[in-house]
């Protein structure tokens, strides 16, 4: 049966029905929605699966065997045939023993009887009854009314908890994931509060484009979480290039087909967004695809999947720590337009599939072609904590001229937008002016004083960050905090080149954390002072 | 004198065969309560009627085959008919014991068919004697 309850208002709390019927019992099925090994009564299995098992670990399934007569499911492998298949049989089986029970008119003989579940109505009773050292085995109050214990109702709104997986109306919400493998596999449940992403391949063909499922934009919203429809909030095409656009009305259902020899309306990634209550119950759900298309030549293509929670009435702010900075997560920066630091990243739309970089402190990231001016802006946010370093190499030749390749470089090592400000602590809000570092900014030029009447180009060659941070609150939980951010640009002069020639200089850019936090003072408490004062008027006929 | 004797000797010896298969089976039956209450869940809410209704099948049971016995060896009609009265009685505890006890075992349900056989036999024949020493 399903991890759900009932929801705990009035009504007490009932566990989930008991099964007896032997053809649905299963004792070895241990993985929600995948096929156990070896377990030929799983319900998830495939007769693909059985004809890889080579023994039944639970061979027969019965009820209490002291009965004379019970219904007995009888599972095994049949390894004659090619391929191995697995036999089900349902029989009565015989108890020869003269002593075996023929009937019983005692209804809790032979089975556990369900305890009563504790609400704020019964507690005290079951207190008193329970609470002492022994109690008797069979107490009068113990009548397994079979009205009490309520199966999963459908109108019931549902509770879940953190890692349960999200029931869907026919199994689970599924996020394909790579098993072993990079192939997809599309039996990796999704859980509830699991922010997961996960990339693998599919293989695919032009002439299998039709049939296959899991391509296919139906195959993702088709099933709905329980009550709530899944709906699909925006929709990017890809082309083949790989160029992006978004789809103006994302409520047309785009079906793979085949078109001009490609096959068009693949779905190469879907992100889920599921808003929840503080209640634990699921009031949303929203699909954002990205489509694309393939052509004769492709045999395989790469799927990427992501799920999101957010909590209703609340703006997803991704935190790098609460409060002190953890560490490998991205370190916060923003801008102070007119007043106040603002940091870009309240605009962050969970519901895109790439993220926004500008509302972190960003290095440039080394390509594998190691040329400055085609690494076009790829950029990597620094993760606290973890020193970087980057660079590349910069050809120079006689005809560049100086005051553009300073502007390239400068843009090159510090992004587009570097910030102004970084937060101090990894929860740091954008009211708080106080929470924020700001950064300094730092020059040194390497110069040779050998011909100071040259007029010289300085060009920057590096940009070191150095990222102050402390320990800061309670001996035994301390918190990261940042409290001093330095940019340092390095430039050196650029010698004119003859013509024909040319040089190539490294470009460097690093990031480096130093922790300056001073010792621990322990604190004491505070004597407690004696306070003796006299009242005011004790000198009273006198002052 | 042969001719004139009226009681019925097949049920004299019913009656005897009887007395020693209910010593068998009043034994049996007490040993299986025990065994069940020591082996499955037996609360003494359901133990107590058990054990009582069978101490009371064995009084009625000495009663019956006394007055039976008597009434057929001095040929009466009156504790013959008392004690088919009484085996209507120990039917009906005998059906208790095969169908409405707590745990039935397949022993009861041998035990207690063979009984009832008994009592069906010996009812017809006690009814065959009465309607001799009536007549």
């Amino acid at each position: 049966p399903p991890e759900t309850r009932a929801a705990a208002r009035a009504r007490p709390r009932s566990g989930p029905a008991p099964v007896t019927d032997v053809a649905k019992l299963c004792v070895c099925d241990l993985l929600v929605a995948q096929c156990d090994v070896n377990c030929c009564c799983d319900p998830d299995c495939s007769a693909a699966d059985f004809s890889l098992f080579t023994t039944c670990s639970v061979p027969i399934v019965t009820g209490d065997s002291r009965f004379c007569s019970q219904k007995a499911a009888i599972y095994s492998l049949d390894v004659e045939a090619n391929p191995p298949e697995r036999i089900f049989k349902l029989i009565d089986q015989v108890n020869p023993s003269v002593f075996c029970i023929h009937a019983t008119n005692y209804e809790q003989a032979l089975s556990f009887s369900s305890p009563e579940m504790p609400t704020a109505e019964n507690f005290d009773e079951l207190l008193e009854q329970f609470g002492s050292a022994s109690f008797s085995a069979e107490p009068d109050s113990w009548n397994m009314n079979t009205d009490a214990q309520n199966p999963s109702d459908e109108n019931e709104t549902y509770r879940y908890e953190y890692g349960v997986p999200i029931q869907t109306v026919d199994a689970f919400l599924r996020l394909p994931s790579p098993v072993v493998s990079s192939w997809c596999s599309d039996a990796n449940p999704a859980g509830f509060l699991l922010n997961q992403a996960t990339k693998c391949i599919r293989s695919l063909s032009v002439e299998k484009c039709g049939n296959i499922q899991a391509v296919s934009m139906l195959f993702y919203i088709n099933s709905s979480i329980l009550a709530v429809s899944i709906t699909v909030h925006s929709i990017v095409v890809q082309s083949l290039n790989g160029m992006r656009t978004l789809l103006n009305g994302s409520d047309v259902l785009r079906l793979p087909m085949v078109l001009d020899e490609l096959c068009i309306n693949i779905v190469l990634g879907v992100s889920y967004h599921i808003t929840y209550t503080d209640a634990g119950e699921i009031i949303e759900a929203a699909a954002s695809f990205v489509l694309g298309a393939i052509n004769k030549e492709a045999l395989s293509i790469q799927q990427s999947f992501e799920i999101s929670f957010t909590q209703v009435h609340t703006k997803p702010v991704p935190l790098s720590g609460n409060p002190g900075y953890v560490v490998g997560l991205p370190v916060r920066a923003g801008f102070r337009p007119q007043g106040y630091p603002f940091p870009i990243e309240i605009l962050f739309a969970p519901l895109v599939l790439n993220t926004n970089k500008y509302s972190q402190l960003t290095i440039l990231q080394s390509t594998s072609n190691q040329d400055c001016l085609a690494a076009q802006g790829a950029r990597t946010p620094i993760l606290f904590g973890y020193n970087m370093i980057s660079g590349c190499k910069l050809r120079i030749t006689a005809a560049m001229k100086c005051q553009p390749l300073t502007q390239t470089l400068l843009d090159l090592l510090k992004g587009q937008s570097f910030p102004e400000y970084v937060a101090s602590f990894g929860n740091s809000q954008a009211q708080d002016v106080l929470n924020w570092v700001p950064i300094t900014h730092l020059h040194i030029s390497e110069q040779r004083i050998y011909n100071i009447f040259q007029s010289s180009c300085q060009i920057p060659i590096s940009l070191e960050m150095e990222v102050k941070w402390t320990k800061y609150g309670s001996l035994v939980n301390p918190q990261a905090r940042i409290v001093n951010v330095t940019a340092t640009i390095t430039t050196t002069t650029l010698k004119q080149l003859p013509s024909g020639r040319e040089r190539t200089i490294p470009i460097t850019s690093s990031v480096v954390f130093t922790d300056i936090s001073s010792p621990a003072e322990p604190g004491y408490k505070a004597w407690p002072t004696i306070n003796a004062k006299l009242p005011f008027d004790f000198f009273f006929p006198f002052v | 004198n042969n001719s004139y004797q009226l009681s019925s000797v097949p049920l004299q010896i019913l009656f005897y065969v009887n007395g020693i298969y209910y010593i068998f089976y009043f034994l049996a039956t007490l040993a299986m309560i025990v065994y069940k209450s020591q082996v499955f869940s037996y609360p003494d809410d359901f133990l107590a009627p058990d054990l009582t209704l069978l101490f009371i099948m064995a009084i009625l049971e000495v009663l019956r085959l006394y007055l039976g016995s008597k009434g057929n060896l001095t040929e009466e009609e009156a504790p013959l008919g008392l004690s088919l009265v009484i085996t209507v009685g120990s039917v009906i505890l005998s059906v208790y014991f095969l169908v409405w006890q707590t745990y039935v075992l397949k022993a009861d349900v041998i035990i207690n068919a063979v009984l009832l056989f008994t009592y069906g036999l010996e009812s017809v024949l006690q009814v065959i004697a009465i309607a001799a020493f009536v007549s």
